[in-house]
């Protein structure tokens, strides 16, 4: 479909011939790996600083199980996962509007959650940058709480803090599956559905 | 007794989407960051980051039997086709023995945190570094699956049931 306000071709076209059947310069998405570490650091950050909070309960398990721990030590995992997941997060978002700009959304599609390609990819990239700004507002909340208001308390962080650390979580659950159905359904960067879609068959395109 | 199982869907999954990619964060993220904190830890003279290191670790060690248990199950649904048949057969391989390694790594660690948790010798350090490597390997293979061949994506499950693969 042409678009009839561009009088030149369409500026991914202008790559075009450098870019593999995956219509990246390069073999693999650095955008989902770079996710495994955004949403791993972020959730467990979270969990451990719950853990640190509910210590007095669990400390016979600890116990019964052999294995020492101090509250200070589960607060720290809280704290350095979550900062570290905040720089990573950085990368998470560059590469993904790196990639984002070369996608090609298959046409035609309808996603399970009722949405073409394009609008989910709208929703992703919006969703990415303010997760983001969420994800780096926690981190500057974490670090007030460690080293200014709670650095003499046992409790490391507020109740308020750790429910919106969990509520985060169905958040970047739904982001998630947006960025799971650009590649499962709409075939974004992936080589053999591509090629599908372009009509080739994957027993010679893809041996 | 095969109608009792659950039907199958357009990703060819009994369930929405895929969870195994969702379960290998906890087991990549953990591990290699575990790695990341020990490497600081030795080089900065920081102490603290050895106790971080060690839950992430373990975190990972737990994570990673769950991954195996739906990875097993999808990979039994995914009908890999042509060069994706070798790279699952790999893929599953280095799925369990990494499962071995770290259940391995996590125990060697116990111990040495039991021994004295503010320091780390060397050798513990370059087994952390070959797992964090294996572990790359495992990430590049399981990439392969599903962004060069796209199992259990909904183009390559439709071509498959027309028999056009």
């Amino acid at each position: 479909m042409a678009l009839s306000y561009l009088s030149e071709p369409v500026p991914i076209e202008q790559i075009a011939a450098g870019l593999g059947a995956n219509g990246l310069p390069y073999a693999l998405p650095l955008h989902p790996n770079l996710v495994h570490f955004t949403i791993g650091l972020f959730v467990i950050a979270i969990a451990f600083d719950v853990a640190g909070a509910l210590y007095p309960f669990e400390r016979r398990l600890f116990r019964f199980l052999a294995l020492p721990v101090t509250r200070a030590g589960l607060h720290d995992v809280g704290w350095y996962n979550l900062l570290v997941c905040a720089v990573i997060s950085f990368f998470t978002v560059a590469a993904g509007f790196y990639e984002m700009l070369l996608a090609q959304p298959i046409a035609g599609v309808t996603s399970a959650l009722g949405l073409d390609g394009i609008t989910t990819m709208l929703w992703h990239g919006v969703g990415g940058v303010l997760l983001l700004l969420l994800i780096v507002l926690m981190t500057v909340w974490r670090g007030l709480q460690r080293f200014r208001w709670r650095r003499d308390m046992g409790r490391q962080v507020q109740w308020l803090y750790l429910l919106a650390g969990l509520a985060l979580f169905p958040l970047l659950g739904l982001h998630g599956t947006l960025g799971a159905e650009l590649a499962a359904e709409f075939g974004v960067h992936i080589s053999a559905d591509q090629l599908l879609a372009a009509g080739r068959d994957l027993r010679e395109a893809l041996p | 007794m095969f109608q009792l199982l659950p039907p199958l869907n357009d990703h060819n999954l009994p369930w929405m989407d895929t969870i195994h990619p969702i379960v290998v964060h906890f087991v990549i993220a953990m591990a290699v960051i575990a790695f990341a904190y020990d490497l600081v830890g030795v080089l900065a003279r920081r102490p603290a980051l050895f106790e971080v290191s060690f839950w992430n670790l373990l975190f990972a060690t737990g994570a990673i039997f769950v991954a195996i248990i739906f990875g097993q199950v999808e990979a039994g649904l995914a009908s890999p086709y042509g060069g994706a048949r070798a790279i699952l057969d790999i893929h599953t391989t280095i799925g369990w023995s990494l499962a071995g390694v770290l259940s391995v790594l996590t125990g060697w660690r116990y111990v040495l945190r039991s021994r004295d948790p503010q320091s780390l010798p060397l050798p513990f350090l370059g087994a952390g570094a070959l797992t964090s490597g294996l572990i790359l390997v495992q990430m590049a293979l399981g990439d392969k699956l599903i962004w060069i061949y796209g199992l259990h994506t909904v183009p390559v499950v439709e071509a498959i049931r027309l028999g056009q693969v």
